[in-house]
C-alpha cells in the first residue's frame, strides 16, 4: 500500500479509466494531432502513450520537481498538472520540438558544452524552462534565469552550469538575430 | 489516479450551473494545480470535473476607473504578476503573486483556485483582504457578491454552498495607495508559508493589515487596524507592531513551524513591512 497515493500498485502507472473518451485536437511540435481521450489522462501520459514522445519526464507528479515541463501557448507548464482533454486547441512545443532536421538547437548544445547535465533526467523541463524564458526575453539576467528554472529540481549540477548555459544561449542567439 | 471522471468544459455559465444541479459533487477545475494532486493521491474519489476555463464571466479581467479591477476566475497568477494595472495600484497583490510557488505552476494556478481552496496559508489572501476583495459568486438564484473577509468559514471551508461558482474577485478602485507583501518560507519556490503578512496604507494614510498562516483562515486585523489610527506613522510605531500583532493572531505548530517562531516571524514581517511603506513615503 502506498500511503502517499492511497493506492496499491505502481502509482505512476496509468491505468485506463475505461470512461467514454473525449476528442481532443492539438498542435504538438508543429504537427496537428485528433484523438480521442481518456478524460483521467494527463497530458504527460498522453505524450508517452498516445504520442510516444518518451523526452518529457515524470518526476514527482504533483508539480514539484519540473521534469515534466514543457512549452503550452507558449508558456512553461507542469505536463502532469493537465489534464490531456484541456490541451484541446492548444499548441504544445516538448524537448523532441527543439532540434530542426536532426540538428540540436543552440540551447541544447551550450547544454552540453557547459556540462549543464550528468544524469539527464531534469535536463527536458530545464530546457523548456529556459526556451519559454528565453521566447519571451531574449537577454535575462541571472536573477531572471534562476527565477525561470526555480520549479525544476536538478540533483546532479547544482544550477550553475545549467545558468551558465542558458546566459550563454541567450547571447548566441542575441548575436545570431543581428547578423540576419 | 482511482478517481473515474467525466470532464466538461462549458461554454457559458448557465451550462455550467445547470451542470452542477444535475451532477452534485462536482468538482471544478481552472488551473488544476491543486485539484490535480489531490486526484493524484487518491485523496478524493471524483465523478465529475468541469472545466471553467471556457466560461465568459471567468476570462474578464478588466480595470475600469472609479469602479476597480475585476478579476476572473480563470486568470491566472502570472497573467496577474504582468499586469501593470496591478504593479502601478495594487503591489502586494503583484507582490504576492511572484511570490507563489513556483514560475511554471504559477503559469496554471489562478488567484481564484487560490481563494477556493482555502488554505489558511493562501499567499493571495492576505493582499486581497486588505484591498476589501468580494467575491463574485454565481448560483442557481443569480450573482451573489460576499466580502472577502467573510468568505473564509474554515481551514478549507468558504460560504459556497453545492451548485456555486465563483466567476471572480473585485477589487474596489484605489488612489494614492502603497502596499507591501512579506511572507517567511522554509524555501523559495517550493513551499507554503510560514507566515504572510499584507499591509497596505490607504490615500487617507489609514493602514490596513492581513494575515495569513496564523489562524484558521486568512484574516484582516481590524482590532490592531484601529490601534494603529491613533499612532504615528513612523519606526516607533513599527517596533510597537512587532510586539502588538502577536495578541491579533492565534498560529499553530505544524510541520513547518512551531508556532512560537510563527509568533517571533510575525512581528517581524509586520515590523518589517511598515518599515517599507515608511520608506516608500506618504505618497
Amino acid at each position: 500500500m502506498c500511503d502517499r497515493h492511497n493506492k496499491d500498485g505502481d502509482c505512476f502507472e496509468y491505468v485506463e479509466s475505461g470512461m467514454p473518451r473525449v476528442p481532443m485536437s492539438c498542435k504538438i511540435n508543429g504537427e496537428i494531432v485528433h484523438k480521442m481521450v481518456d478524460p483521467t489522462m494527463t497530458l504527460l501520459q498522453f505524450l508517452h502513450k498516445d504520442m510516444s514522445l518518451f523526452g518529457t519526464k515524470e518526476g514527482c507528479g504533483e508539480g514539484e520537481c519540473g521534469a515534466c515541463t514543457i512549452k503550452m501557448n507558449g508558456r512553461a507548464v507542469n505536463s502532469c498538472l493537465v489534464l490531456a482533454a484541456e490541451a484541446q486547441g492548444s499548441e504544445i512545443i516538448t524537448v523532441e520540438g527543439l532540434s530542426k532536421n536532426g540538428e540540436l538547437s543552440v540551447l541544447q548544445k551550450e547544454f552540453i558544452k557547459h556540462d549543464a547535465l550528468q544524469c539527464g533526467f531534469c535536463t527536458p523541463g530545464m530546457l523548456m524552462s529556459a526556451r519559454a524564458l528565453l521566447d519571451k526575453n531574449n537577454d535575462p539576467d541571472l536573477e531572471e534565469v534562476k527565477e525561470a528554472i526555480a520549479g525544476n529540481f536538478c540533483r546532479c549540477t547544482g544550477y550553475f552550469p545549467i545558468i551558465d548555459a542558458i546566459l550563454a544561449t541567450a547571447k548566441k542567439e542575441r548575436e545570431g538575430s543581428d547578423h540576419e | 489516479m482511482l478517481s473515474k471522471f467525466n470532464y466538461l468544459k462549458p461554454k457559458s455559465l448557465d451550462e455550467a450551473l445547470a451542470y452542477i444541479k444535475e451532477n452534485p459533487g462536482t468538482k471544478l477545475l481552472a488551473g488544476g494545480t491543486d485539484l490535480m494532486i489531490v486526484l493524484r493521491r487518491n485523496m478524493e474519489i471524483v465523478d465529475h470535473v468541469l472545466d471553467i476555463k471556457d466560461i465568459p464571466e471567468t476570462k474578464r479581467f478588466e480595470y475600469k476607473a472609479g469602479e476597480g479591477l475585476f478579476i476572473g476566475a480563470s486568470v491566472t497568477v502570472n497573467e496577474i504578476s504582468e499586469c501593470d494595472v496591478v504593479a502601478e495600484k495594487y503591489a502586494a497583490v503583484k507582490e504576492a503573486a511572484d511570490s507563489l510557488a513556483s514560475y511554471q505552476l504559477r503559469n496554471r494556478a489562478t488567484l481564484v483556485g487560490n481563494l477556493c481552496n482555502a488554505s489558511p496559508g493562501a499567499d493571495l489572501a492576505s493582499p486581497l483582504l486588505v484591498f476589501d476583495a468580494v467575491v463574485h459568486i454565481a448560483g442557481p438564484n443569480g450573482i451573489r457578491e460576499v466580502a472577502l473577509e467573510n468568505f473564509f468559514t474554515g481551514v478549507k471551508r468558504t460560504v459556497l454552498v453545492p451548485g456555486e461558482i465563483v466567476i471572480g474577485v473585485m477589487l474596489p478602485d484605489v488612489k494614492g495607495d502603497t502596499s507591501v507583501f512579506l511572507k517567511q518560507a522554509r524555501i523559495k519556490g517550493h513551499d507554503l508559508g510560514i507566515a504572510g503578512v499584507s499591509i497596505r496604507r490607504t490615500g487617507e494614510g489609514k493602514l490596513c493589515v492581513g494575515m495569513t498562516a496564523v489562524a484558521p483562515t486568512p484574516i484582516r486585523l481590524r482590532n490592531l487596524e484601529e490601534s494603529l489610527q491613533s499612532k504615528p506613522f513612523s519606526a516607533e510605531t513599527a517596533e510597537w507592531l512587532n510586539e502588538e500583532i502577536k495578541n491579533h493572531i492565534k498560529p499553530i505548530s505544524d510541520i513547518r513551524s512551531s508556532a512560537e517562531y510563527r509568533l517571533h516571524v510575525s512581528g517581524v514581517l509586520a515590523q518589517k513591512g511598515l518599515m517599507q511603506l515608511i520608506a516608500m513615503g506618504g505618497k
